[in-house]
């Protein structure tokens, strides 16, 4: 009996030891807060790039290291690790001094951060570019310090497009769909529009295409998710693929940067919703791609909107801290700094003085033409964080065949609204 | 049981003489000897299994923030979201029929390897490869294999005239699963088969012989000497694949990386998607299917030995 029980336990402690050693995997990150401490701040930074990211914070260090004498710790983690390890951070009371994401509100709310009149020097506030002061700000306070920015446009391949006769851009999305159906039909496996509604980044194309309905996600302080025109936007999402058959094989399982870019990368698909950093890589690595860019084609006829996305820089109440801080945010927004780094990963200026200097770029007029006016995604409310996760999360397969646009929605909008 | 060594009993009355008997330690020497080890443990195992359950009892905002005590809530959300049955599907799916094929190939290509012939070194080298390389790499690199577009599987089966247009392994939903389970045994056949390798070279020849005398066919032969003779082996097998197997996470992870929802998920997975992806994102939550996950695995094991009797098979 005795030994039965005893390799029973060998087994069961076995089973519990690797079960236990993945489920903690989460869990178990050391903690040491440096409570009072000013000598040292702790920066984690979200990598852009896997070389200009560490470049040039690693100077910023360097600098900012000799200009305060305060040790600045850097980690720079990547975008897909991020929200994991900052969770951690958070919830082993190992808070960072400054944290590079893509939300701020959740972190605001939880009462976690500076302000900015505690924080940032007065002039570099009003050096912001307002819209992205506007997106900033929850209830009244400005804690989302936008690092950067990125406006999206369409990308269409100019060869394919002369090889099926199309000499323009689409500006409505009647000639959209119409160009897509011939960019298709030159058969080859080419694709006439490359649309990525996987978890990647689906709430993104699903903003740029309503933005350019009359949709939004809120208005005047409510959520209008499931509004007519959402819902309008969503369905003729939904018959590109299924009735119009002008995308590539099944979108809502195809995410943006492995499945959409690539295509449009190879040269096989006519039109793609991009941005800078696109633009970067066909330039430098796709070369034998032809490509321009052109506005979004307006679903209601109005006036074309560019959606736009903003990443932030916050900053978390530690005893002793603000100073570094303050220094931090000083140096950072100072035109040397932010733009050398932004103009390094392709993407947009977040400052009026960065607007000016980055001016005399030809082929980023198309973006910063329409910045100032630039529509964002309500970042400024917490719940949003969690609506853009069920968005990414399941839009997919509400433009499966057998999906239901308005009942996804529907969701959404209660969902919504039960968070409040 | 019966099988008590007079070991011990003699080592304590010489040990009354000596104090000491050679071979012996005492408590604190043993201590300082296994220390490390324990250190290890309690920092690498216990520590952060006291953390998962502590978690699990408590309530985090979206970003991670403890905002108090949560008493079995984050169970009870666990227990009755609407996705939990379907995950619970696919893991019993994933875990059946990888165990299964993967004890079954096993079982063919351990007789193959260790049969003598020109080149077997090669061979045995060639299937442990899957197993030397990282999971993760191995995962990528099917995904690549798998792509709807560009991958070597769909032109293979087009160039032979198989199939005539691409299938979609990854997005559609009749092969998502069967695509990672693929992948899944591929990865789990190296270290089974090795296990039966071993396990047949310990069988004795002379059984064998016996049999060949007696008139015994090669299929009598597999079946009623071969394979009792294999069932410690087989045993462990089956047991260290259901947990392996079970835990696995990169396989599903990257292969089903671009689908939407959580059809396709199984426990391990879908308690990652809790916490960081889904609208939940809730640390207590998964930390509750942590629990659970734990549970499952140690009542599939058990249940796997009762039903094997794992006491006859002991004796043998």
């Amino acid at each position: 009996m005795k030994k039965k029980y005893l390799r029973w336990g060998a087994v069961a402690a076995a089973a519990t030891v690797t079960s236990l050693m993945l489920a903690s995997c989460g869990a178990s990150a050391p903690s040491s807060s440096g409570k009072g401490s000013v000598k040292s701040i702790k920066v984690v930074i979200a990598e852009y790039s896997k070389d200009q990211t560490p470049k040039f914070w690693n100077a910023f260090k360097a600098k900012y290291e000799k200009q305060t004498g305060i040790k600045l710790n850097l980690q720079i983690i990547d975008w897909n690790d991020l929200d994991q390890q900052s969770s951690t951070m958070i919830q082993s009371g190992d808070v960072p001094d400054i944290l590079n994401e893509n939300a701020y509100a959740s972190y605001a709310a939880d009462g976690l951060l500076y302000n900015s009149d505690q924080v940032l020097p007065a002039a570099t506030k009003a050096d912001i570019i307002p819209a992205f002061v506007k997106s900033g700000t929850y209830k009244g306070k400005f804690y989302g310090m936008p690092d950067l920015s990125s406006a999206r446009a369409l990308f269409y391949n100019t060869d394919l497009f002369s090889k099926a006769g199309i000499t323009a851009a689409p500006t409505t999305w009647d000639d959209f769909v119409a160009d897509a159906k011939k960019v298709t039909a030159l058969g080859g496996g080419d694709v006439g529009y490359a649309q990525p509604l996987g978890p990647e980044e689906a709430q993104a194309e699903f903003a740029i295409w309503l933005f350019n309905n009359g949709g939004d996600f809120k208005a005047d302080g409510k959520w209008t998710l499931n509004s007519a025109a959402n819902v309008k936007t969503l369905e003729f999402m939904k018959s590109l693929s299924v009735t119009d058959k002008v995308t590539q094989n099944n979108p809502g399982h195809t995410n943006r940067t492995d499945g959409a870019f690539s295509l449009f990368e190879q040269g096989k698909a006519g039109m793609v919703v991009g941005f800078s950093p696109l633009q970067g890589a066909l330039d430098t690595q796709y070369k034998s791609v032809k490509y321009a860019i052109a506005p979004m084609p307006s679903g209601d006829g109005a006036a074309a909107q560019t959606y736009g996305v903003t990443d932030y820089l916050m900053s978390f109440k530690k005893t002793g801290n603000e100073a570094a801080v303050k220094a931090f945010y000083k140096l950072y927004y100072s035109p040397s700094e932010i733009n050398t780094w932004i103009k390094a990963e392709g993407f947009l200026p977040v400052t009026q003085s960065g607007l000016k200097e980055f001016a005399s770029n030809t082929s980023l007029k198309v973006y910063l033409d329409t910045l100032p006016n630039i529509h964002l995604t309500p970042t400024d409310d917490p719940e949003w964080d969690k609506i853009a996760l069920t968005i990414k999360q399941n839009i997919g397969l509400a433009v499966a065949p057998n999906g239901d646009p308005k009942k996804f929605l529907d969701d959404l909008q209660a969902q919504a609204e039960a968070g409040k | 049981m019966a099988s008590v060594t007079p070991g011990p009993v003699a080592v304590t009355r010489r040990s009354r003489r000596r104090r000491r008997a050679p071979g012996t330690a005492s408590l604190l020497e043993a201590l300082l000897w296994l220390a490390p080890a324990l250190v290890l443990i309690l920092g690498v195992v216990v520590y952060p299994a006291i953390t998962l359950v502590a978690t699990s009892f408590n309530k985090y905002s979206i970003i991670g923030l403890r905002l108090g005590p949560a008493g079995f809530t984050n169970y009870v959300n666990f227990l009755t979201s609407p996705d939990l049955l379907q995950v619970v599907w696919n893991t019993v799916v994933w875990v059946a029929l990888v165990v299964i094929l993967t004890i079954l190939i096993s079982l063919a290509l351990a007789q193959f390897l260790s049969k003598e012939f020109w080149g077997r070194r090669v061979v045995r080298w060639a299937v442990i490869v899957p197993w030397a390389s990282a999971l993760v790499i191995s995962s990528q690199l099917f995904r690549l294999m798998f792509d709807y577009y560009h991958g070597i599987i769909n032109q293979a089966l087009i160039t032979v005239g198989i199939i005539h247009r691409p299938i979609d392994w990854l997005g559609d939903s009749h092969y998502t699963m069967p695509s990672m389970i693929a992948v899944g045994v591929f990865v789990s056949i190296p270290f089974t088969a090795y296990l039966f390798v071993a396990g047949l070279n310990a069988i004795p020849t002379d059984v064998y012989e016996a049999a060949r005398i007696d008139g015994s066919s090669a299929w009598q032969t597999y079946r009623q000497i071969t394979l009792p003779l294999l069932r410690p082996a087989i045993l462990i097998g089956v047991v260290l694949n259901m947990i392996y197997v079970f835990n696995s996470f990169p396989i599903n992870w990257i292969l089903n990386g671009s689908n939407p929802g959580f059809g396709n998920d199984t426990l391990i997975t879908y308690m990652y998607k809790l916490a960081f992806k889904s609208a939940q994102h809730d640390v207590g939550e998964s930390a509750a299917a942590g629990i659970f996950n734990v549970f499952i695995i140690l009542i599939a094991v058990g249940i796997y030995l009762r039903f094997v009797n794992w006491r006859e098979a002991e004796k043998k």
